[in-house]
């Protein structure tokens, strides 16, 4: 019979709390996920490109594995804590029918004990299926392929899962049922809610709420000015205020509210009764609901961020160059090299870019003017891009040359139109990471009139569009600012002392054979013998993916799991506090309230309920994303930063529409509940 | 003159045909306007049976119960709602005061769930706080309020929407007897002055002399039949009355009068 009362126990939790199965299904995934990092595709291969920096970041692993545990420990506990107190009256009984606290104990612990197993023998299998998904999205979007996709299946990532996931159920367990099982039976049986708590003047609600504000609006003007980053103090006063202004907001929150109750109409269906239920909520939670705004804010600030950066660093010029060798050897040498060890035939294409300073002169302060270009952009009206422009241009006095033959294979080999120049004639290179897209266009206007310059005295004129294709594979090798001239106008200037980078692009037969990454690895692995020194288009993809992996992928994780908690604490606090109010419910129905009705007046409340902290935390987040980005963004990056504040924005919408899902299915909990209120009232 | 509540063989069973427990076996009686009906029973007879049913909080397996000669078992979605709230007022044992809404809030509630304008409901609410003595509570929450109080604020509630019918499920069940002497004086009060139709189940035969007419219920069929005598009997004659058939009542069917 015990066993039978343990196994109906376990089975009914499954059954009617849909939302507490989830939240242990999701802390499985969310640890199986963070485990199971180094054994991501993406992972596998960072290894082998940027080996110690991603040695450094899965020693993180430990450390993230500890801070998801303790995140995770407070779903669980909410969740498990909703559990518990709808079964109350159920206790109650059992204890009023002599079961013995001890038993009542070990029943509720064996029922734990079968939910956790059966969650992880479905969570896991899920986990795993997730994160082969996620291994196989991230390698497409970062451009790996799949074609050789190794399975991210791990066991010890399992085990650790398992323990993980345990240890913190058990924690929660324990505490919450001791909790119960001290209660008096008395207190069990009824159905009371928290009752009313002592009432201030609403005269201190209204100073803290104003004082709410104005300490948060301390904070988002440290936070947008940028001070906060200017040392540990400033960061400290930044969130010091922005934490007891959002504390002080929600515990002032209750004099807007009884403003509300004492105007407005009136006469609205159960108006006044779903405002006092809001107020009841909102004195006895409010702690819990600013806790939950600012994991929301702490979500959408990571999700916002992780989002642009993962932009920033995924955003690169197309894929064109597989190969650079760089060094004295000029092409012809190279060539022989790679024949010699059969490695030519691998190439569909060799050629040579050459980029040299000017020779000719060593007035490096005026070896290169454009007076027409710099008065054109003085011409126009004032704006941070020409204000920019303008001072970036300014030190281009002295720019690098690069011969038009070199170029122009780059660019075919981009499917780009060759460029045609003459003698006298040279076009603006730019790299895509120093400029913005607006900027080039304002330069290309300005090209347009083809403006007479002065490079070492002579005259010549600037013609085409600004060029922005990467000369080599590695992106971290760039120039700001190069003239393009003819292959004789270059040897002229740059008297026979250049660099020469001979980039390869691999044959596409090659290419088909199996994936990028293991052809390049393979043949990194045989021109390490010939001795050439090069960089291999993966190499450089590394360096950028790590960047992105290590800040988007950590940032995205954390907003997940804060979104996730936050959602949940709150949706089962409201589902907990409609539960012990189900009495006034019932006197409702009773008083001639259809189901429509109270169904109404709850989802008004969960709208509330959900709304508040989130409107709160969009608030916020808006002033907390820019204030990130400006902190932890490279300063190249900078230039970019309005356009990536709206991509923020855009996630940060992406975000609400999450809110919207959750609050939905508060709503059909909500709604279900009130149904099993509503018998036995007769069929409507 | 038509009765406002008319039912004729009532039915409700539970359970099916080998352990069927029949709550009520085919009862048959009115409720005339301005009538004060009290149904008395011991435990299990099915007096609270008989008052869901004609609330419409269970459903009755046969018979038909007719609300100003309308059947109220065809009743559904809004017309049902507007049924519960404005043709019947319902008076509780535990008062079922919303504890999060003031004395004020909770007698209007009616209004809002109705959506009646609570201009139209303010006066009614000044006449039935008055006559109720409770307007100093109107501010307070049930929380801050005596159980007579409560009970009091309860039967404004019940009645701020002029139902056709008052159902008070024991009225005086959580009260002390000076309360309890005192809501069912005002009851009486509103029945005599008002003509309010009431309807009241109780064990408390005190409270059942406040009423006109008595019916005893016992293994759901009507047992036996009381009629106060007015003006010629005292409520105390009522009371001695009443406490004679209770004493009955107890000894089963084979002590019928």
């Amino acid at each position: 019979m015990f066993f039978k009362l343990i196994s109906r126990g376990s089975k009914r939790n499954r059954k009617e709390n849909g939302l507490f199965f989830s939240s242990l299904l999701v802390s499985i995934l969310a640890f199986y996920m963070i485990l199971s990092l180094s054994h991501q595709d993406v992972m596998i291969f960072l290894t082998r490109m940027e080996c110690n920096a991603v040695d450094k970041l899965l020693t993180l692993i430990p450390v993230l594995y500890g801070v998801t545990l303790f995140l995770l420990f407070f779903l669980i506990y909410y969740a498990s804590r909703y559990q518990l107190e709808r079964r109350r009256h159920e206790f109650g009984v059992c204890l009023t029918l002599g079961m013995r606290r001890s038993r009542l104990f070990m029943m509720l612990l064996l029922e734990d004990l079968g939910g956790s197993i059966l969650s992880l023998a479905v969570g896991l299998p899920a986990a795993v299926l997730l994160s082969e998904l996620v291994s196989l999205i991230t390698a497409r979007l970062v451009g790996i392929g799949i074609v050789g996709h190794r399975v991210s299946f791990s066991w010890k990532a399992i085990l650790w899962t398992a323990a993980g996931f345990l240890l913190i159920k058990l924690a929660a367990f324990l505490i919450l049922s001791s909790r119960i099982s001290r209660q008096e039976i008395g207190s069990l049986l009824a159905e009371k809610p928290d009752g009313t708590r002592k009432q201030m003047p609403s005269s201190l609600y209204a100073a803290a709420i104003l004082s709410g504000i104005l300490c948060l609006a301390a904070a988002y003007t440290l936070a947008v000015q940028g001070k906060a980053w200017s040392g540990i103090r400033q960061m400290g006063t930044a969130v010091t205020f922005g934490l007891l202004g959002t504390f002080l907001f929600f515990w002032g929150l209750r004099f807007p509210m009884e403003l509300v109750l004492k105007t407005g109409k009136k006469n609205r269906k159960l108006r006044v009764f779903h405002l006092r239920q809001m107020q009841e909520t909102v004195i006895h939670r409010s702690n819990t609901l600013a806790t939950c705004s600012l994991l929301i804010l702490a979500a959408m600030c990571c999700f916002g961020a992780g989002m642009s950066i993962f932009r920033y660093y995924g955003e690169n010029e197309p894929h064109v160059l597989d190969y650079t060798f760089t060094g004295a050897q000029d092409a012809e040498s190279a060539g022989k090299t790679l024949a010699e060890y059969h490695l030519d035939t691998g190439f569909s294409d060799l050629f040579e870019v050459k980029t040299g300073n000017i020779r000719t002169t060593d007035d490096y302060e005026h070896a290169f003017q454009m007076e027409p270009v710099m008065s054109a952009l003085r011409g126009l009206p004032s704006s941070t891009d020409t204000e920019v422009l303008l001072n970036n241009l300014g030190y281009a006095t002295y720019p690098h040359l690069i011969s038009l033959d070199g170029y122009n294979r780059l660019l075919s080999a981009a499917d780009l139109p060759e460029l045609t120049l003459h003698t006298g004639e040279a076009a603006v290179y730019m790299d895509r990471s120093f400029t913005t897209f607006e900027r080039i266009n304002i330069l290309n206007r300005i090209l347009e009139s083809e403006p007479e310059v002065i490079l070492d005295q002579e005259k010549i004129h600037l013609t085409g569009t600004v060029q922005t294709t990467g000369l080599v594979t590695d992106r971290a090798i760039t120039l700001s600012f190069a003239l393009i001239v003819p292959d004789e106008v270059f040897e002229s200037y740059t008297q026979g002392k250049y660099d020469v980078y001979l980039n390869g692009i691999l044959a596409e037969d090659v290419k088909k054979q199996a994936s990028l990454m293991s052809v390049i690895l393979d043949l990194n692995q045989r021109l390490d013998q010939t001795g050439l020194s090069y960089e291999s288009y993966l190499q450089n993809m590394g360096r950028q993916l790590f960047y992105m992996v290590a800040a988007s992928y950590i940032t995205l994780y954390l907003a997940v799991i804060f979104l996730i908690i936050a959602n949940t604490v709150i949706g089962v606090q409201f589902l907990m506090s409609q539960q012990k109010s189900g009495f006034r419910y019932r006197t409702l129905i009773r008083l001639g309230a259809s189901y429509d009705t109270l169904c109404s007046s709850a989802r008004k409340q969960i709208d509330w309920y959900f709304g508040i902290p989130a409107a709160v935390a969009v608030c916020s987040s808006l002033f907390g994303v820019r204030s990130l980005l400006a902190g932890i963004l490279p300063s190249s990056a900078r230039s970019s930063l309005s356009e990536m504040m709206v991509i923020s924005a855009a996630m940060i919408l992406g975000l609400c529409m999450i809110e919207y899902i959750y609050i939905t299915a508060v709503k059909r909990s909500s709604d279900r509940y009130l149904l099993t209120l509503m018998v036995p009232v007769r069929e409507e | 003159m038509e009765p406002v509540l008319k039912i004729e063989s009532l039915k409700k069973y539970y359970g099916k045909s080998k352990s069927q427990t029949k709550a009520l076996d085919g009862i048959t009686f009115q409720v005339m306007p301005g009538e004060f009906l009290g149904i008395m029973g011991s435990s299990g007879s099915g007096k609270s049976t008989l008052l869901n049913c004609i609330a419409t909080v269970i459903q009755p397996t046969g018979g038909s119960i007719l609300m100003n000669g309308r059947p109220i078992q065809t009743l559904k979605g809004a017309a049902l709602a507007d049924y519960r709230g404005k043709e019947i007022g319902y008076l509780f044992q535990n008062f079922e005061l919303l504890d999060n809404l003031t004395g004020r809030e909770n007698i209007l509630l009616p209004l809002s769930l109705h959506k009646v304008a609570e201009k139209e409901g303010r006066k009614r609410l000044e006449q039935l706080t008055s006559y109720l003595e409770i307007q100093d509570v109107l501010q307070k929450f049930p929380a801050q309020m005596s159980g007579g109080q409560k009970q009091r604020v309860a039967a404004a509630r019940a009645l701020i929407l002029n139902p056709g019918i008052v159902l008070a499920d024991e009225p005086t069940g959580a009260l002390d007897s000076k309360n309890a002497k005192a809501l069912m004086e005002k009851l009486f009060g509103l029945n005599q002055n008002e003509n309010a139709t009431v309807l009241m189940v109780t064990h408390d035969s005190n409270a059942a002399s406040y009423c006109r007419r008595i019916l005893f219920i016992q293994d759901g069929v009507i047992f036996y039949e009381l009629r106060r005598n007015i003006p010629e009997e005292s409520r105390q004659e009522f009371y001695t009355r009443i406490l004679k058939v209770m004493a009955q009542l107890g000894g089963g069917s084979a002590n019928v009068l």
